[in-house]
């Protein structure tokens, strides 16, 4: 897992960091300088990481951030987070449907009914005092604009 | 001088100024709170407020508000790991790991008594340095704050993971955020650089979704993969204790916070470079005064002395970026280009008059920072408890609200569905890199530094050609950014040698 995101990871900047040399020499110097001195390293660097990990060395590089959990198994790891991220791709899909105002409260009613199995009441309860704490902050005080979504 | 000094302490003292400081705190303190909407986009949305306001009670309003920003942000980075600003991301890394270790409250105390002392320290360097500042801040042309910029990078990038591998990720990651940097219309030629056609892209990728996304969504996964609540199945009694062990740890390592506090202060000073890099300087300051590598590798972990330097750094920040906005009508940041909007609508114009004919009204504006921090301060305090107990909330409750959160400030950013996609994508990079062990540190720092390191690099060029490179101060600042590389190599190397010694 830790080796595969490194190779996945190594391989995607070594991609962008090569199209960005590439497209930049194409440019005005004044445009081009920056993308060149930064993207010619950068693949170097991304190119080392690869053959590190292709080459099976792998020394102690941990990082100075948070550790993921790691004592789940390893199938219900993937199960849990691929169900947040569908959660997360969800929600942007309601918001893009129905706007923000509608997609809040029937987000979070939904989340608690299906994922945190709550009841209904509860639910209803939270997702009410949750909207409205999103109505007041967002669109009464702050007066942020929320456009309609694509169905109404 | 004195005088003055204290007379500005009574006009903010005033019942009028007094009152608008509270609302000015009561505002900033919320939106410290809510992630992805900012203290400097408040402070826009406020200016028009002030237009009947006295420079005193505008400056209390304004900056009351602006000061308390980045307290209440670190309170929102500890307990949910989520940045409730961008210049509080850095107190993630070792505050919300402290929260999930069931030390929440003593996360906290710490990020809020560093705070205040950061807070005291800016203030004072604002009320000292007026004077001293002039010649420091001129001999820094564009090659030196490049120079800073590079050796900023240079410092997290070697200090941030272990080993020469770990460096070789850091590096990466640091320029990997310079490289995405530079997604929009470059300020030279006005070429549309990586932007797909895409009219979003045009002004580049702003810092807020992508913040959110490459802190958050990693932490929202593994909350949601954990099941649990975000301090897991500690006792709840545990949870808000401890406060008062973290304002003692701000004592204990208190050299380390008025160090890191005047990071904040000297980055705060130096024009264009702003607050979002201070607090990761702080920090890389912080992992460096490590003894042992075997010390060092508690950072990330939930060492508190990650918390107490950001901590300082973002709020001491204010008082140095105060500087040369007064004394000579330079913003140091986009908040500070704002607040000198403020000047003159008040009819105030900064320079040499702030510092004779005004001195009242610029010590005014130290008083403000002392004391809307210690309001906010004393304030938190006594919602500590509290605040911590929301770490032991079941995670099933607490994820449908930090999305909202997240969605609704990512969306603030630009009123942008793209917004939401840069957050999908960099949520997506950040949870690679922890999964990968690689350090988002770096990345973020690149970010931040990219268009300022771009624009001053550039004009270096035009303007010295090569020759940018053999300048006194670039020469120092190069050594420094080669010794910053070397110096956790040759004490990893001092400590094997140490241990082969003693076996």
């Amino acid at each position: 897992m830790h080796n595969r995101a490194s190779l996945i990871l190594g391989v995607a900047i070594m991609i962008c960091s090569g199209w960005a040399v590439y497209a930049a020499s194409g440019w005005p110097w004044k445009a081009a300088l920056f993308p060149m001195v930064i993207g010619i390293p950068v693949f170097c660097m991304a190119a080392a990481e690869v053959a590190w990990v292709l080459l099976g060395k792998n020394p102690a590089a941990r990082a100075m951030d948070f550790q993921i959990s790691s004592d789940l198994p390893g199938g219900l790891v993937i199960r849990r987070t691929l169900l947040a991220a569908a959660w997360m791709l969800g929600f942007f899909a309601v918001i893009v449907l129905v706007g923000f105002p509608v997609a809040v409260p029937l987000f979070v009613f939904l989340y608690l009914r299906l994922q945190g199995r709550e009841g209904w009441l509860f639910s209803a309860i939270f997702s009410a005092i949750v909207w409205a704490l999103f109505y007041a902050i967002f669109k009464w005080l702050l007066n942020l604009p929320f456009p309609a979504g694509w169905l109404f | 001088m004195i005088e003055a000094f204290f007379e500005g302490l009574l006009l903010v003292l005033q019942w009028k100024a007094f009152a608008f400081m509270l609302l000015g705190i009561l505002l900033g303190f919320w939106v410290g709170l809510l992630p992805g909407l900012g203290g400097t986009t408040t402070l826009a949305l406020m200016l028009p407020f002030i237009y009947a306001m006295q420079p005193i009670e505008g400056f209390a309003f304004l900056l009351g508000m602006h000061a308390v920003v980045a307290t209440t942000g670190d309170i929102t980075s500890v307990l949910f790991g989520v940045p409730g600003e961008g210049t509080t991301a850095a107190t993630i890394l070792d505050g919300h790991a402290m929260a999930k270790q069931g030390e929440a409250g003593r996360a906290l105390g710490a990020v809020l008594a560093s705070s205040l002392v950061g807070a005291i320290v800016g203030a004072v360097a604002l009320a000292l340095a007026v004077p001293v500042v002039r010649p420091l801040v001129l001999s820094f042309g564009s090659p030196e704050l490049f120079m800073i910029a590079i050796v900023g990078l240079a410092f997290i990038a070697s200090l941030s993971a272990e080993g020469a591998r770990g460096m070789l990720r850091g590096f990466l990651a640091g320029g990997l955020g310079l490289l995405v940097a530079t997604v929009g219309q470059d300020p030279q030629a006005g070429v549309a650089r990586f932007t797909f056609d895409s009219l979003y892209l045009w002004g580049g990728l702003d810092l807020v979704p992508v913040l959110v996304g490459i802190f958050a969504i990693p932490e929202i996964i593994d909350l949601a993969v954990r099941g649990t609540s975000i301090a897991g199945e500690l006792p709840a009694g545990r949870l808000s204790k401890g406060a008062f062990e973290g304002v003692k740890d701000t004592f204990r390592h208190f050299w380390l916070t008025i160090r890191c506090s005047l990071i904040g202060t000297f980055i705060g000073i130096m024009p264009g470079i702003g607050g979002a890099v201070s607090q990761w300087l702080a920090y890389g300051h912080a992992a460096q005064s490590a003894r042992t590598p075997e010390e060092r590798k508690r950072f990330g972990q939930g060492d508190v002395r990650g918390v107490l330097g950001p901590g300082a750094a973002n709020n001491s920040k204010e008082g140095g970026a105060l500087i040369p906005t007064v004394a000579f009508g330079v913003p140091g940041s986009s908040s500070m280009a704002i607040l000198l909007g403020g000047f003159f609508l008040m009819g105030l114009v900064p320079g040499p008059d702030m510092l004779t004919k005004h001195l009242t009204v610029t010590f005014s504006m130290v008083w403000t920072i002392v004391l809307a921090n210690v309001i906010t301060v004393a304030a938190c305090f006594l919602f500590l408890n509290h605040l911590a107990r929301l770490t032991s909330v079941r995670g099933q409750l607490l994820i449908p609200v930090i999305l909202v959160l997240i969605f609704v400030g990512s969306y603030t950013s630009n009123s942008h569905y793209g917004d939401i996609l840069v957050m999908f994508v960099f949520g997506a990079v950040g949870y690679l890199m922890v999964i990968g062990g690689w350090p988002r540190a770096p990345f973020v720092l690149g970010l931040v530094l990219g268009k300022i390191a771009e624009n001053y690099l550039y004009i270096s060029v035009a303007r010295y050609e090569a020759a940018w490179l053999t300048r006194p101060i670039v020469l120092v600042l190069l050594a420094l950014a080669v010794g910053v590389v070397l110096y956790p190599l040759i004490q990893s190397r001092r400590a094997r040698s140490r241990k082969a010694q003693h076996a």
